[in-house]
């Protein structure tokens, strides 16, 4: 079945979560809202989250196993390495102090949660992304985008919804 | 593995010590210097630079501190408003003190200055990357650092004085850290020797260069673990021991007569070097 | 006052900011030209060092390190406030911080890599450096890890490669907005690389806002670690007046202190070259001055506290070098450190000036030059008297090769400054946008109250 892009272009941030309620509510034949529908803002908004639903972030868990693995490859790696440095005994100290060892420990801890927490990000996010159907260059300024797919025939109704909460510009494009 | 290595062995690295777990043996190389004996000649200072290929810097840099002398004589004068204040110079022959726990060795970021198993203060000088960091935190400040290319200069080495040049060591580039080595080259060569023939070395069978020229035997050089040596009676006469950073000596009531004492050991850098007080004007 | 003007519409913040990014005025090349001078003779004085040996900036023993440490440590210290405005004004919900952020992490990537090469330009055998990194080899060889100059390597290596991250992906909606307004060669090439592909959807925000909040949370400590340890370069030895509990402390206190007085010189700097009077508000910068004046403070606490604590301790050895500090050679920049660091920052307690730019740009450089002093202060004099009087030398003096490559190093940092101020927007649109959105709502619902508080009371 041909499924359509649309893209509705809303000034006021308040019409566009009015316009996002009643898509949410309403049952539209080869709409789903909580897969086709993408808000797009020019900046974050704390209500976009509320008002889609609860939708999670897996990007702590990427940080949490990031710094775990960065801190014992440390340990292991720098104590490892000073047991077999010809085992060189320096200052009086053990060949495997703990003290410097923490120190680096922790670097690397810290260095491991921030690499993995970007990597979990781009993999959370989809980045980097192909552009999506339907773009408009007003998003990044100062406008609210809405991009729903849906079936061919069902694309009318999209558009009555979008046009009685004041969208000032409706793109559509038939998709794959 | 190493880290296989590591595990295995976990509670011997934890604990390899050189001055508790580790006892040195065979040998563990020490210093003893009599400053009465001394007489400030600086011979022992000149027969480092011959042995020891230390470069001549010249007056002009020698003037901005940049001297390479291993080992130096220092002067110092009581400050007791005499008539002549350039009278009664007292000297103290100084070079690198083999500390035991030296906190030149932690500090070094490419691990080029080490602890041997023969209780020396080892420095290599292709691994130095010239941070200088063990200079400054050597308490005694005797670490040289190559300022300049020396080999490549002018009038360090005048052309017949290569000739002089001892072949055992390495002439060292610029950005190098370098230090007394207790005439290692020397040591190196009678441990070959003697393993040969299945025994150790026995006292006066190695002699570094300083010791060799000293006029008046201020300076003693041994293994301090071998009982008959000269270094090991004078330490064990001067009641002065390695592993610790106060003597008992000194602890107990009245203090102690013995001249036997080792420069800031306060510091716990345990020195290898135990120098022997000089018997004052004023004390007799 | 305002932090902000609300109504300020948001394509015209869009315009304003990638006006800074469009043709560079005549002023922009002269401070590029200069900047890339003063590196030139920075490069040169280098050169003839790497040539010839460190004799030439008339090291010695004992003062084996000198004005490189020092100036090392000084960038390092100024990367200090970029995270402090990035990181924990962020937590903190503090959003005077977005107008004036962006500009301040760039300047602590570009400080760390000043630092860096201060490093470098330090080491004897410079070639030799990467004896320094643990790689595998054959031989398995390690650097040692128990020297704090490596856990310095290791603190800076992953403070500047986080903060780099840290920028870059705040950056990312801006990247978006530069790739929509710009269309013209290799930079609209370069905004759609970079952007990758950022639409703003209701996915990337949210996930956006975890990992920005997650890597701040990262950067805090990893901020406080790395002057810390920068610190324990010294604390970790024996020296006297190295041998300090509470560096760690002071040294963070004195990063910040310098950083906040650098981000006062730099914000009135791009204020003028890019017209950003309106972000870069005058309200803004008062905050960010009570802030110094606050940091200040808390330095001059620290630095009476460790006086005090050497005077008053049986260390003969440490109050010798405190004693020689005021009084030797090294006396009229000690006290010069003082004043401008502990008597300067008074002037910022006071409204009238708290605002007064020219003597803003004058107080926040003096600070900077205090706090450059101070470092000086703590390297060299500990050398020229530490623990053994026959290596006593007061009177060393760095040469100019020495001083010439300190020099060259704020052209370096000028340089990088300035063409990251062209090819990236050194405004944060998007969050701007945020902090004019948020305070209109905000100052909306204070008006409704008031009108049915106005209302009750008709009643």
């Amino acid at each position: 079945m041909s499924k359509r892009h649309l893209l509705a272009i809303f000034s006021n941030f308040h019409e566009a979560e009015a316009a996002v309620k009643e898509l949410r509510n309403s049952s539209i034949k080869g709409f789903d809202a909580n897969q086709d529908l993408i808000v797009k803002s020019p900046i974050e908004h704390p209500e976009v989250e509320e008002f889609l639903g609860n939708k999670p972030v897996y990007v702590q868990w990427f940080t949490l196993c990031g710094a775990l693995t960065g801190g014992l490859l440390a340990f292991f790696l720098i104590s490892g390495s000073q047991a077999n440095f010809f085992d060189q005994v320096k200052g009086g100290k053990p060949v495997v102090p703990f003290p410097p060892n923490f120190v680096l420990t922790y670097e690397m801890f810290i260095l491991g949660g921030v690499y993995i927490s970007i990597l979990g990000f781009l993999i959370c996010a989809g980045l980097p992304a192909r552009r999506s159907p339907l773009y408009s260059s007003k998003v990044s300024e100062d406008q609210i985008g809405i991009l729903v797919k849906t079936d061919e025939e069902s694309a009318g109704v999209l558009k009555g919804i979008f046009t009685k909460h004041e969208a000032l510009e409706i793109q559509e494009e038939a998709g794959k | 593995m190493s880290v296989s290595n590591l595990l295995e062995n976990w509670s011997d690295f934890r604990h390899k010590h050189p001055v508790e777990d580790v006892p040195h043996d065979p040998y563990k190389w020490a210093m003893s210097i009599d400053l009465d004996a001394c007489t400030g000649c600086n011979a022992c200072s000149v027969a480092c630079y011959a042995e020891n290929n230390l470069p001549v810097v010249g007056k002009e840099r020698y003037a901005h501190g940049q001297a390479m002398h291993w080992m130096r004589i220092e002067r110092y004068w009581p400050e007791d408003d005499r008539e002549f204040p350039d009278q009664g110079a007292q000297f103290l022959p100084m070079m690198c003190q083999q500390c035991e726990a030296a906190p030149c060795e932690t500090v070094c970021p490419v691990g080029a200055t080490n602890h041997t198993p023969d209780g020396l203060n080892s420095q290599i000088y292709n691994r130095c990357i010239g941070s200088r960091y063990c200079s400054a935190n050597c308490p005694f400040k005797v670490r040289y650092f190559n300022w300049y290319d020396y080999p490549t200069t002018e009038n360090v080495w005048p052309a017949e004085m290569t000739q002089q040049l001892n072949p055992d060591i390495t002439v060292r580039g610029k950005g190098v850290m370098e230090k007394c080595t207790f005439c290692i080259q020397r040591i190196r060569v009678g441990q070959r020797n003697v393993k040969n023939e299945g025994r150790v070395l026995r006292d006066g069978e190695v002699q570094t260069a300083c010791q060799q020229v000293c006029p008046t035997n201020a300076i003693t050089f041994g293994n301090l673990i071998d009982t008959e040596s000269k270094v090991h009676q004078q330490w064990k006469a001067q009641r002065v021991e390695l592993a610790v950073d106060e003597q008992t000596k000194d602890t107990e009531e009245g203090g102690s007569d013995l001249r036997g004492y080792r420069i800031l050991e306060e510091l716990r850098p345990y020195p290898s070097v135990m120098y022997m007080e000089r018997v004052r004007e004023s004390a007799i | 006052m305002k932090d902000i003007r609300e109504d300020i519409a948001w394509a015209k913040i869009n315009t304003d900011v990638l006006k800074s990014l469009e043709s560079p005025r005549k002023l922009f090349w002269v401070i590029i030209i200069s900047a890339l001078t003063v590196f030139g003779i920075g490069v040169a004085c280098e050169l003839y060092q790497y040539n010839m040996g460190l004799g030439v900036a008339n090291l010695d023993n004992p003062h084996v390190w000198g004005l490189y440490i020092a100036t090392f440590i000084f960038w390092i210290g100024m990367s200090h406030s970029g995270t402090l405005l990035s990181a924990i004004l962020h937590l903190m919900h503090a959003d005077w911080r977005k107008p004036i952020y962006r500009f301040a992490e760039a300047m602590t990537t570009f400080s760390l890599m000043t630092a860096g090469l201060f490093v470098m330009v330090h080491l004897g055998r410079l070639w030799q450096f990467y004896y320094a990194v643990p790689y595998p080899n054959e031989r398995w060889i390690w650097p040692n890890f128990q020297s704090p100059l490596l856990w310095d390597a290791m603190a800076i290596f992953t403070y500047l490669s986080s903060s780099i991250l840290f920028l870059y992906v705040g950056m990312i909606p801006d990247l978006a907005i530069c790739r929509d307004n710009i269309h013209t060669g290799w930079r609209k090439k370069l905004y759609t690389l970079l952007s990758l592909g950022w639409e703003g959807t209701d996915r990337q925000w949210r996930n956006f806002r975890v990992t920005y909040l997650t890597i701040a949370c990262f950067l805090i400590p990893l901020a406080v670690s790395v002057h810390s340890i920068v610190a324990s370069d010294f604390a970790m030895s024996q020296q006297p007046g190295w041998h300090v509990t509470s560096f760690p402390p002071y040294f963070v206190a004195g990063a910040l202190y310098s950083g906040c007085a650098a981000i006062i010189t730099l914000f009135i700097i791009l204020r003028y070259v890019f017209k950003f009077e309106e972000y870069m508000t005058l309200a803004i910068l008062k905050k960010v001055v009570r802030l110094t004046f606050a940091i200040a403070m808390v330095w001059t606490y620290l630095n009476l506290i460790e006086y005090a604590t050497v005077w008053y301790s049986h260390d003969e050895v440490s109050k010798a070098v405190l004693i020689q500090k005021a009084t030797g050679t090294y006396a009229p920049f000690w006290w010069m450190m003082n004043f401008c660091g502990s008597i300067v920052p008074l002037i910022m307690a006071f409204k009238r000036f708290q605002t007064n730019i020219p003597v803003m740009m004058v107080v926040s450089l003096l600070l900077n030059m205090g706090m450059w002093l101070e470092r000086w202060m703590i390297v060299s004099p500990t050398f020229s008297h530490g623990y053994y009087p026959w290596t006593w030398d007061h009177d060393q003096w760095p040469s100019w090769v020495q001083w010439g490559v300190v020099f060259g190093s704020f052209g370096w940092f000028t340089f990088l400054f300035m063409v990251f101020c062209k090819i990236f927007p050194s405004v944060s649109m998007y969050e701007v946008k945020e902090m004019v959105y948020h305070r209109s709502l905000a100052s909306k619902k204070l008006e409704v109250a008031g009108m049915q508080e106005s209302g009750k009371g008709a009643h």
